[in-house]
């Protein structure tokens, strides 16, 4: 792939054929040994060159311990080139190895004595050689003649023995760090080994040895134009796998490497992963290319990441207004829409079109009316979640057809009662999510009714508009902020909600004064201290503030053991742990305090905590950990093993493999588990595969769903949900209407249901919540605190999701994503170019160029990526500034591009 | 029991609280949906599927193979921590006893054995025994309904006929008998010469089951199969008994004519049949013999035999190449008749490489007369090279019988040495024989 291996011809090429074999001798030695005695036996059924090679061989051998240099020389010079010429087949030793074997303790015996150093250094290269098929396990020969031998060009003795040549070194280096001994003399062999590999397309190994003797930076000099995608894709999966202060290690040089080739989406990429504010400030502000700063900002945006743009880096203000604007995402409801408009999925959906009742067999029409109330309910919840984002629907923002007999906006509003009216009307907000400027007008109406729960639904509608979305006038702030502190409990925490939703990981000041004395002051109810935690935890969310956090645990001291037992008490905990998400050791001070906690929370709190700061790393030890708790069996009363379920999930859900071992993991809990523990395993399950529906999640969930006990139907039934969130999966669709004719006497079940059905249709089928990103490479923070409140809340189904705290379910919108790609051209207006969509294929490490996705198809941009596809160009007209084709993509022209006339 | 269909009921659980049973009573109508119906699922029964590791890319030998796998090793290791652990605490084994001996005691015993018809609704099926008519009886709810499908064979419940159970499908005892238990005495070192054709095997069978790393370092899909030609003798089914002498794998070996079957479509099952059996016992080698009995060249045939050979080879076309993949399946042919097999049997993607087995060359004769005669007691005058270099066309199965002839010639007069002119005798009986009972030398 390398134009360099080209251009060094073919002999390179076939040198790495013939060598390479050679090396599958060494673990099918044993095998062959016995072959070999047979063959030393019958010398005489040698070949005649065989023979004759052998005979040859031999009489270097005897020479090179005569006494005359000059004849020694000639001996050694021949030998060497008798076993560099040497070519074998795949499936045997070279024929001179082969022969020199019986000599090699000779040779040995005669380096000792010989007495030229120059020749010593000849004899020593060659024992080095044959060391590679005689040495030990564990000896080590083949390094330590190595050193000996004469200082050159090792590449020339064939591929096999330098991969040798470095495993040893490995070992090596290892055993001289822990005798504390000098390594001098193997970094200068790991100097000459490294560019050798580099140069054969063997990155992989020269990665590997650097690694194995911590000098990973040597690599950066090495790397070229040609191979450093190689070298960084192989790096950055690397770096899932390797132990903490490690992984940032290898990071780092990836960032580097990418920095040296300017390749800047890729290194804010990599940034973004090392969540390293200087290196994502380095890259923005040395990227000098306008278009690409633009890239640049769109993949912040995706992120999350506010960036300051007043470092006087900018020429003009103009331009600097163009980021702002795509750094606060406020370009992403049109892009979104536009989408919309492209697949033709603007007309909005009523519930009714979800449920497909005709489906379903006769019976469910009949129960529908049961509990009309949470019908509704569940209805409001299904056309929110299905026509979010579309500023449209057919229940809330109809337009008026008789404007005098009152809107029919307001009708639906009032089919619901109470609390149920606050979900109603916060479901206006995730209509119109993300349109800030048209959005507010039409909440603004409800803030002017006496019912205080519309209030409440109103100021929550404000909350999830912004979400995601920055906007220069701040309008959240503004109408949400005198409501905090109104005498209304509903009504403050649709306020502190909103605040939560609006400025979720922003680190917004202003809200943490407003916020904290309300967590801190014992007076107010405690569902309005754990909401106002919450908030500050999503606002704060893997900051590790210790402001916060100091009010939040002074919260979990005061309170009575009583209020901390209520559902809403477990989200001071949850508040607090959202503030280390992925932080790993910071949250060791806090752990301490915590454990000082009532008994009563005591455990609860340090589970989230772990599970919180761990999740998304892939630490086995703490898997290890939370699996340990849940091996207990317990009596009932504590609450701690819930959360540690899903805190293996979380904790796994960093890469492919522990997920899926996770998975497997779930199953033995499922078996041996009792059944606070089973309960929470559908919501494991459903977290670790979110809207990605694998065929064997579904059927263990399917299965789930018709427990014996009603809470693990319900969590399954959610789960069903979760796993197809955005996919309009036809499978799950069907499931769902099975299970809504089968529990069509539960309200509560139905009702779990229903949500589901609405999740899966979520925005039409547009929307994700998966929180990784970027080809599953970024994990956003703040959808993943979305997702693990959404699923605090499930935990307690019954008095949260199925009570008066429905309105738990917004938290998910902090995970919503547009499952899109739309290119843009250089004026960032969406361009319709072909580009192939297929599932994404992991080639890291393999040779060549492998196709990076599979069974594609080729649509015309925007498209929907579903998760685990990935897209690439289908045109050579264009160049994407990204290299992962995800969200918005910026294209530019291809200079090189040829119009083919016979192919348009 | 018996109280006809409704003795497939589940009774309601143990004598426990009210509300479970009232529960079970209401899970009971729609019981949870087969997820499938209809062809048995292929590869992944249920439990399998569950247990299956994931895989781990890339598959060269790098430190990112070896954290990925260490990964899934600590993971492996919890869940066994865990296990065991679980089972110290509350031991399954009692409740899973119990839980056995009740099915058992629904079962019944003796059960009939009888085949499905059809599936008629998630509960209910048509069934027949050996004897007699069909039933519409029950599917008992333990019964895997996966794995249904029509005409498997099934338990049945000896006074209701109830489905109880499913005969797991066993192997065809055709197919069993193909395996290769014990591994042949013939090794590699007892061919002589033939060194490019044991390379090329090699790379071209054992060393994709062993490594199949370096054909992915290289960026290439290994060959699938072999087939090795050449006049008859010249050591095709020996080398073929040294590779399944030095291999691991499972080694099925079969005769082209075996694939020709009495009744029709039986050919095309043995086949398919064998594949399977390969493809689970994989990584395996399947070695067929005397392909030419079923890989001719197609033509218009007239009888209905002929039609079923024809019919046998295009299943096995579609079992080398064709829509399922195999994984690690390698074929070996062996034909002495290469022309007259059907060009789609040799396309590349089937048959990748073609291995031809010359007749022995000087050097290889030497070789081969070594080899037969290293055991035997020669006199002094014994001159090998003769018939070596001779100009005579010899087999390596010529020169066995040669050797075994001079010994017999040598036995007959009871001689403890076998001398020249046995050897010369030998020979010349030989070669008249191959050469149809005309003398050698007449028309020289």
């Amino acid at each position: 792939m390398a134009p360099d291996p080209k251009e060094n011809g073919s002999s390179v090429d076939r040198m790495d054929h013939d060598e390479q074999p050679a090396s599958t001798k060494v673990p099918a030695k044993d095998a062959k040994d016995a072959k070999k005695k047979k063959d030393e036996k019958k010398d005489e059924d040698l070949s005649e060159e065989d023979a004759a090679l052998k005979e040859q061989l031999e009489l270097y051998v005897e020479r090179v311990n005569d006494s005359n240099p000059g004849i020694q020389k000639m001996a050694l010079e021949s030998m060497r080139q008798e076993i560099r010429t040497a070519t074998s087949s795949m499936t045997s030793v070279p024929k001179p190895l082969k022969f020199l074997r019986p000599h090699y303790k000779t040779l040995k015996g005669y380096y000792e004595t010989m007495e030229t150093p120059e020749l010593k250094m000849f004899l020593a290269d060659i024992i080095s050689v044959l060391a590679l098929t005689m040495s030990e396990e564990n000896e080590r020969e083949s390094l330590q003649y190595r050193l000996l031998g004469s200082v050159g060009d090792i590449g020339s003795w064939g591929h096999e023995y330098v991969r040798n040549l470095a495993g040893e070194i490995g070992l090596e280096f290892q055993q001289r760090q822990v005798n504390e001994k000098s390594v001098e003399d193997l970094m200068d062999l790991v100097k000459q080994i490294v560019p050798f590999h580099v140069k054969h397309n063997a990155e992989p190994e020269a990665v590997d040895l650097l690694m194995e003797v911590e000098s990973l930076e040597l690599l950066i000099g090495h790397i070229d134009k040609g191979n450093y995608k190689r070298t960084c894709s192989y790096l950055t999966s690397f770096s899932s796998y390797m132990p903490e202060p490690d992984d940032m290690l290898v990071l780092d040089v990836a960032y580097q490497i990418y920095r040296k080739f300017e390749k800047y989406p890729d290194a804010m990429r990599v940034a973004l992963r090392m969540d390293n504010s200087q290196y994502i400030k380095a890259t923005f502000k040395d990227c000098n290319d306008f278009l690409e700063k633009q890239q640049l900002c769109y993949i912040l945006a995706r992120q999350g990441v506010s960036l300051d743009l007043d470092d006087g880096s900018l020429a003009s203000e103009d331009q600097k207004e163009k980021l702002q604007e795509i750094i606060s995402n406020s370009k992403l409801s049109e892009g979104y829409l536009t989408l919309a408009r492209d697949l033709d999925v603007m007309e909005p959906k009523t519930p009714e079109d979800i449920y497909k009742a005709h489906l379903v067999d006769g019976r469910a029409g009949a129960g529908a009316s049961v509990d009309s109330a949470r019908q509704n309910l569940a209805a409001t919840f299904v056309n929110a979640f299905v026509n979010a984002g579309f500023g449209q629907d057919k229940l809330m923002t109809a337009p008026n057809v008789d404007s005098s007999s009152g809107s029919s906006a307001n009708s639906w509003l009032f089919k619901n009662k109470e609390h149920g009216k606050a979900s109603a009307a916060a479901s206006l907000g995730l209509i119109l999510l993300w349109d800030v400027d048209d959005g507010l007008p039409q909440i603004d109406k409800y803030f002017y009714t006496q019912d205080n729960h519309i209030i409440a639904g109103a100021l929550l509608a404000v909350g999830i508009v912004n979400c995601g979305v920055r906007n220069e006038c701040d309008p959240a702030y503004a109408l949400l902020y005198e409501s905090v502190n109104k005498e209304d409990s509903t009504t403050r925490i649709g306020a502190i909600m909103g605040l939560g939703l609006a400025y979720a990981g922003s680190q917004k000041e202003e809200v943490l004064e407003l916020l904290t004395p309300i967590v801190t002051d014992s007076k107010v109810g405690i569902d309005v201290a754990g909401f106002a935690a919450m908030s500050l935890g999503l606002i704060y969310v893997g900051s590790c503030n210790q402001e916060v956090a100091q009010s939040i645990l002074h919260a979990l001291m005061e309170r009575s053991e009583s209020e901390l037992g209520e559902p809403m008490g477990r989200f001071l905990c949850h508040g607090l742990g959202l503030l280390y998400l992925g932080k790993q050791d910071d949250v060791d001070a806090t752990m301490e305090v915590a454990k000082t906690l009532n008994p009563k929370i005591s455990q609860y709190c340090q589970v989230t905590l772990d599970s919180c700061a761990y999740a998304g790393t892939g630490n086995v030890l703490k898997v290890q950990r939370l699996l340990g708790l849940c091996a207990d069996h317990l009596d009932k009363g504590e609450s701690h093993q819930a959360p540690a379920v899903l805190g293996i999930a979380l904790v796994a859900m960093a890469e492919e493999l522990g997920l899926e071992m996770a998975i497997r993991s779930l199953e033995h809990l499922l078996q041996y588990g009792e059944q606070n523990i089973r309960r929470a395993v559908p919501l494991a399950l459903g977290i670790l595969s979110i809207s990605n529906p694998k065929i064997a999640v579904m059927d263990t969930l399917s299965r789930l769903s018709h427990d014996s006990d009603s809470e693990v139907a319900m969590a399954a039934t959610m789960s069903l949900g979760l796993i197809g969130a955005g996919t309009n999966n036809a499978r799950i669709a069907g499931m769902l209407r099975n299970l809504s004719s089968y529990y069509y006497k539960d309200p509560s079940l139905l009702f779990c249901v229903r949500i589901a059905q609405g999740l899966v249709h979520m925005g039409k089928g547009l929307l994700t919540l998966n929180p990784y990103h970027s080809d599953r490479f970024l994990l956003s923070n703040v959808a993943l605190a979305g997702l693990m409140t959404f699923l605090h809340g499930c935990l307690d189904m019954k008095s949260v999701i199925l009570g008066k705290y429905h309105y738990v379910l917004y938290y998910l919108v902090l995970a919503m994503q547009p499952r899109m790609l739309i290119t843009l051209d250089t004026n960032l207006k969406p361009l319709s170019v072909p580009v192939r969509v297929g599932q994404a294929v992991d080639v890291v490490g393999q040779a060549g160029r492998p196709k990076t996705i599979t069974g594609f198809q080729t649509h015309t941009t925007p498209v929907l990526l579903a998760t685990g596809d990935r897209a690439e160009l289908a045109t050579e007209k264009y160049l994407p500034l990204s290299s992962v084709l995800e969200g918005f993509v910026i294209l530019k022209p291809n200079p090189d591009y040829q119009h083919d006339h016979l192919s348009s | 029991m018996g109280q006809g269909q409704s003795g497939g009921l589940p009774r309601p659980g143990p004598p426990g609280d009210k509300k479970a049973e009232e529960k079970k009573e209401k899970k009971y109508e729609p019981a949870a949906p087969p997820t499938r119906v209809g062809r048995k699922q292929r590869k992944q029964k249920g439990p399998e599927a569950a247990a299956r590791l994931p895989v781990v890319t890339p598959a060269t030998k790098c430190k990112l193979r070896l954290l990925k796998l260490e990964r899934v090793k600590d993971y492996l290791l919890m869940e066994e921590e865990f296990v065991t652990n679980q089972e110290r605490l509350k031991p399954q084994e009692d409740k899973n006893e119990e839980d056995r001996s009740k099915v058992d005691d629904l079962r019944g015993s003796p059960m009939s054995v009888g085949t499905l018809e059809e599936i008629i609704d998630e509960n209910h099926a048509i069934v027949s025994s050996s004897v007699g008519p069909e039933y519409y009886v029950n599917i008992l709810s333990f019964v895997d309904k996966d794995q249904l499908e029509p005409g498997c064979a099934i338990l049945m419940h000896n006074k209701v006929l109830s489905v109880v159970g499913i005969l797991q499908d066993e192997v065809d005892p055709m197919v069993s008998v193909m395996k290769v238990e014990k591994a042949p005495l013939e090794s590699y070192a007892d061919i002589g010469g033939l060194d490019p054709q044991i390379q090329e095997i090699k790379e071209a069978v054992e060393l994709p089951l062993t490594h199949p790393e370096l054909y992915e370092d290289i960026g290439i899909k290994p060959p699938k199969g072999v087939i090795l030609y050449g006049e008859p003798g010249t050591g095709k089914t020996l080398l073929a008994k040294a590779v399944a002498n030095s291999t691991s794998a499972t080694f099925l070996r079969v005769v082209g004519s075996e694939l020709i079957q009495k009744y029709l479509g039986d050919g095309p099952k043995l086949v398919r049949e064998l594949f399977r059996v390969a493809d689970e016992l994989s990584p395996s080698i399947v070695f067929i013999d005397e392909i030419d009995a079923v890989g001719t060249k197609r033509y218009d045939a007239h009888s209905g035999g002929e039609r079923e050979i024809q019919r046998t080879m295009l299943e096995l076309l579609n079992q080398l190449d064709g829509f399922d993949a195999r994984g690690d399946v390698k074929v070996i042919l062996a034909t002495n008749r290469i022309e007259s097999l059907d060009p789609a049997l040799l396309r590349p993607g089937r048959i990748d490489r073609k291995i031809e087995f010359p007749l022995p060359d000087i050097k290889t004769r030497r070789r081969i007369f070594q080899i037969h005669t290293s055991r035997m007691t020669l006199s002094d005058d014994v001159n090998l090279e003769e018939f070596v270099m001779t100009k005579d066309e010899f087999s390596g199965a010529d020169i066995k019988a040669i050797c075994t002839e001079a010994g017999l010639l040598a036995l007959r007069e009871r001689r403890m040495k076998v001398t020249q002119v046995d050897f010369k005798k030998a020979k010349e009986k030989v070669m008249y024989k191959k050469k149809e009972g005309v003398p050698e030398g007449l028309y020289m």
